[in-house]
Formats: structure tokens, sequence, C-alpha cells
């Protein structure tokens, strides 16, 4: 960042009428006023049931309900044998999202190299070709799109392919995953200091030895970071990707809630709350040793 | 680098390289190989949904239908994450306990955000939502909450990490100049901290939009409930046409942001 001097901001916001910051701002506040008015005056929004009485009597039924009121059985998170086989599930869901995620980094892995700007159009290796602009927007795009559309609706459309397990919820997540990895590694790449991969050059190393020597060494920690970010988050997802695919914790939540079980669903909320703390303390150690 | 050191980062990385090679075989044997991975038949629905995305329905009267389940998942995007900012920027600043000098009341103060922030985040959205649902009813403002909350934790934790990162040399220079922390933080942090806050907040917003999508699953409105409902007809040509919306809208707020970003931070 440069130093900042208000003359200079002054000056552009006198020669342009609006700073461009400033005019998003402005934007999105129009549109965030359009959007609530929307809501709060479009048909019923449930905006006034929110001051009443009888909404929170409902909030407190259920929340009752969670904590094992009104089942005659003794509540199934005070249960060993509830325990045992929700924890099994859990594993099932651990599985998932590794799963998920190593699928998602090895076909990163594979495909990353021409979706860099510098590697594409040959600032890298020196030689340009009409090959490697076409594979930086083809790969730009399945990057974008695998990217913009939900793990949700991906393991939607997924499940009517796969038998229901925690594989179509993994393929589902990965895909997802596999366009943030890419676009991430894609950005380390071009940003990488591109001294080690010129010498390799002058050195007369090849392409594969280029990547090998001047590219991964620098793109590998990033990468690893990236990747242990993203299972962090991939493991809040996973229930929620069972729920369609219906593998793991996911789809025991599912039954929960269909059948009104609530202290089971109190269970699953357990289990996936522990879940998502060992996965943050796991990736937390792991990042330590990337280092 | 000294030789001890060098060591113990490889022995660090073959560690790592082991512990994930490991995790992924063992995940990979609790596959179920033996039932027959596809639906018999699954090779011809991956065909007809598949084939559909070089075939989106494209007639005046489903693209109407498309816009407008566009644009509701976007108000739902736009409220919750505004919602978010509002409940995760007190939280986050009670979390970087910039507000307090040293003390119990700090510590507490911080620990107790903290807690609640990670609480708040941990949960997904849609698991609030259906929560939300059978406790308020199905109702525009059960999905916002759904939405708001766990947005609100992610954001509390960034704000609070940004604002704790500002260079120090301006807050001193307030400081001797009589700012109490309030001002430090209103004239002081929150300016430094802004382009990080906002291009994270522009990048929620992008995730925000998928969110919403998919908050058809308990019954909201918009493009995911659009998509459900052709998948349930099998009319895979609009399933594209709305995939195709929904990222355009997750682009243009890229493209939107990035611009933002470059202009702050020139």
């Amino acid at each position: 960042m440069t130093a900042h001097d208000p003359t200079l901001d002054f000056q552009k916001v006198a020669k342009s009428g609006l700073s461009m910051p400033m005019a998003s701002l402005l934007g999105f506040i129009g549109l965030a006023v359009v959007s609530w008015a929307s809501i709060l005056w479009g048909g019923k929004s449930g905006f006034s049931e929110l001051f009443m009485t009888g909404t929170w009597a409902g909030v407190a039924e259920f929340i009752g309900q969670l904590l094992g009121r009104g089942t005659e059985r003794t509540p199934a998170f005070l249960d060993f044998a509830s325990w045992r086989d929700a924890l099994w599930l859990s594993l099932d869901t651990i599985a998932m999202s590794v799963l998920a995620i190593g699928f998602a980094a090895l076909a990163v892995l594979l495909t990353f190299l021409p979706a860099a700007r510098n590697v594409a159009f040959g600032e890298l290796s020196g030689n340009r070709s009409a090959i490697g602009c076409a594979g930086f927007f083809l790969m730009r795009g399945v990057f974008v799109f695998t990217r913009g559309v939900p793990e949700l609706l991906w393991a939607m459309l997924i499940v009517f392919v796969f038998s229901p397990g925690i594989l179509p919820g993994a393929i589902a997540l990965g895909l997802h995953n596999y366009g943030i990895l890419g676009k991430l590694s894609a950005e380390v790449v071009e940003d990488l200091d591109p001294r080690p991969a010129r010498a390799l050059r002058t050195a007369g190393a090849s392409n594969l030895q280029m990547l090998l020597y001047g590219v991964l060494p620098q793109l590998l920690p990033q990468f690893l970071t990236y990747m242990l970010y993203r299972w962090e988050v991939v493991i809040r997802t996973t229930i929620v990707v069972g729920f369609v695919a219906a593998g793991g914790l996911g789809r025991e939540f599912r039954l929960g809630m269909s059948f009104f079980q609530y202290d089971k669903v109190m269970l699953f909320l357990m289990c996936y709350l522990l879940l998502v703390l060992g996965v943050d303390l796991i990736a937390a150690w792991l990042r330590r040793l990337v280092r | 680098m000294r030789a001890s050191s060098r060591s113990k980062f490889r022995e660090g990385r073959g560690l790592l390289t082991l512990i994930l090679a490991a995790a992924l075989g063992l995940s990979l044997l609790s596959v179920d190989w033996t039932g027959g991975l596809l639906h018999s038949g699954g090779v011809s629905y991956a065909v007809r949904i598949f084939g559909g995305m070089f075939t989106p329905e494209l007639s005046p009267k489903f693209l109407a239908l498309a816009l407008e389940a566009t644009w509701n998942t976007l108000t739902f995007a736009v409220t919750g994450v505004t919602l978010a900012v509002g409940i995760g920027l007190p939280l986050g600043i009670a979390a970087s306990g910039v507000l307090f000098s040293e003390g119990w009341l700090r510590t507490s103060t911080v620990a107790a955000a903290r807690f609640v922030l990670a609480f708040l985040r941990s949960i997904h959205e849609l698991v609030w939502a259906w929560l939300f649902v059978v406790a308020f009813g199905l109702s525009p403002m059960a999905a916002i909450l759904a939405l708001a909350l766990p947005y609100s934790g992610i954001l509390g934790r960034l704000y609070g990490d940004f604002l704790n990162d500002v260079p120090q040399n301006p807050l001193r220079a307030l400081r001797a100049s009589g700012a109490s922390e309030f001002k430090t933080l209103a004239y002081g942090r929150i300016p430094m901290a802004m382009p990080d806050m906002l291009s994270y907040t522009f990048y929620r917003f992008e995730c925000g939009v998928r969110s919403a999508a998919i908050l058809s699953f308990v019954g909201i409105q918009g493009l995911g409930y659009q998509i459900q409902l052709s998948m349930d007809d099998l009319l895979y040509d609009q399933v594209w046409t709305l995939m195709y919306l929904l990222v355009a809208v997750i682009v243009a707020i890229d493209v939107w942001s990035s611009v933002v970003r470059r202009n702050l931070t020139r």
C-alpha cells in the first residue's frame, strides 16, 4: 500500500464526482434497503411474529423437546448405545470430508497449471501458444462454475447417478472445493517468484523439471494451508450434504427431524459440534507441520 | 538455515504427507465398494442430466420465472448478510478486546465473545434454518436469521482479527493526543481495517448468495427451490438455466468486489 495522501483522494472525488468505493457502498445500501423492504412488506415476512409470546412459547417447547422432554425412554444423548452408534456415524462423516478434500486436492494438483496466467501466457516458460491461452480460459471457466454451484445442489444432481452413501456426498463436496482450491492455487502460482523458474530454464530445464523444482516447492505450503482451511469448512458442510446424499450424520439428522425424535437430533448436533471442534484442532496442528 | 532446524522442517513435511495419505486411504476403505457404486441406469441419468448443460431452456416465460427466483435469492443473501454485519461487528469489536485496557473485564469479555462467535459459526446455516423452521415456522425471517447467525460468527471473528492487526503507531499518535479507546477505534482501527473488512464482507456476500439458494431445502423461495421443482419434473434443461444464473450472480459479485478492492488498496 502506498502512503495515503488525502489531497489526491479529494482530487479524484472532485474529478469523477463519486469515488468507486463510495458509489459501491451507496449501491449496496440501496440494494439492502430494497431487499429488506421487499421482505418486510412483500407478504408474510414472519417479522412481527418475532415479537409475539406464542412464537416464543413454541421455541421454548422445541428446545424442551431437544433436551428430551416428552420422551418416555431415556433421551438419546444420555444413552450409551445411542452415543456409540452416533460416533460410528461420525466416523463416516469424517471419511466423507477427507475423501471430499482428497478428491478436490488431487484433481487440483492435476489441473491447476493451465489456469495460472503467467504459465498459460508463457511468461514463465518463455514460449506463448494458442493452446495455452485456450486452456487458461477453459480451466478458469471450470473453476468458476464448479465453485459457483453450492455443494448441496451438486449433491442433488449426483444422487441421481451414484448409489446413496458417503461417495456421492464426497464427490459433491469435492466438486465445489475443487473450484475453490483451483482458483486459489492458480492465484498462488501467478504471484510466485518467477526467478527460480527462469534460472532453471536458463540452465536448460525441461517443462516438467521447471514444474517440479521451480513451481511446486513454492506452491505446496500455501496449497496445504488452503486445503486444511477448506477441510474445516467441509466438515461443517458434510452434515448438510448428508441430508440428500444419505451418508453419515446428515441422513440420521434428517430422519430424526422427520420423525420428530428431537432428543436424537440433539445427540447428532452434539456429535456435529464435537466433529467441528476436533477437525479445527487437528487442522491447526497439521498447519503447524506445514510451516 | 541451521542444519538441525532444516531436518526438523523435513520431518514435519514427511509426517504430514504420511498422515494425509493414511487419512485418504482409510477413508477410501470406509466406502462400500461392493454394493455397486452407480444406480442401475445411473449412467443414462448422468448423460441426460449433464447433457442439459448444453441446451439450457431459454423460453421467455421460463426466463422471467428464473429471473424472479434469482431476485428472491439475492434479497435473502443481502438481508442475511446485512443482519450478519449488524450482529458480527459489535461481537467482533468485543472479541478483539480493543475497547478495554488490560484486566479481568477485558479477559472475560474477549473470552465470552469468542465463545459466542465460535458457537454461531460451527453450525451450518442450513441446520440453523431447519431448527428455526421447526421452532418459528416457515417464514422469510426464519431463513434470514438462519443465514445471519453463522455468517455473523465468521464475520465477527475476522473483524476482531483485522481490528487487532492494524499498525500500532497511528493508534499511539491518537492516544497521545488524548483520544479515548472508543475514539481510537472509530478514527484509527476501523478506518485502517476497512479495506480488509470490506473485501471479506464482499466474499461472504458471494457465499451468502450460494447459501440463500440452498435454503430452498427448508422451503424458501428462490433459485434452489426452482431447481428442485425442475429436477422433480425431470426438466434438466431448466435446471441448467437456473444454475447458470446462480453462477452469473456470483461472478458479478466477484468482479464487483475485486474492482472495489483494487480501488481501496491503490
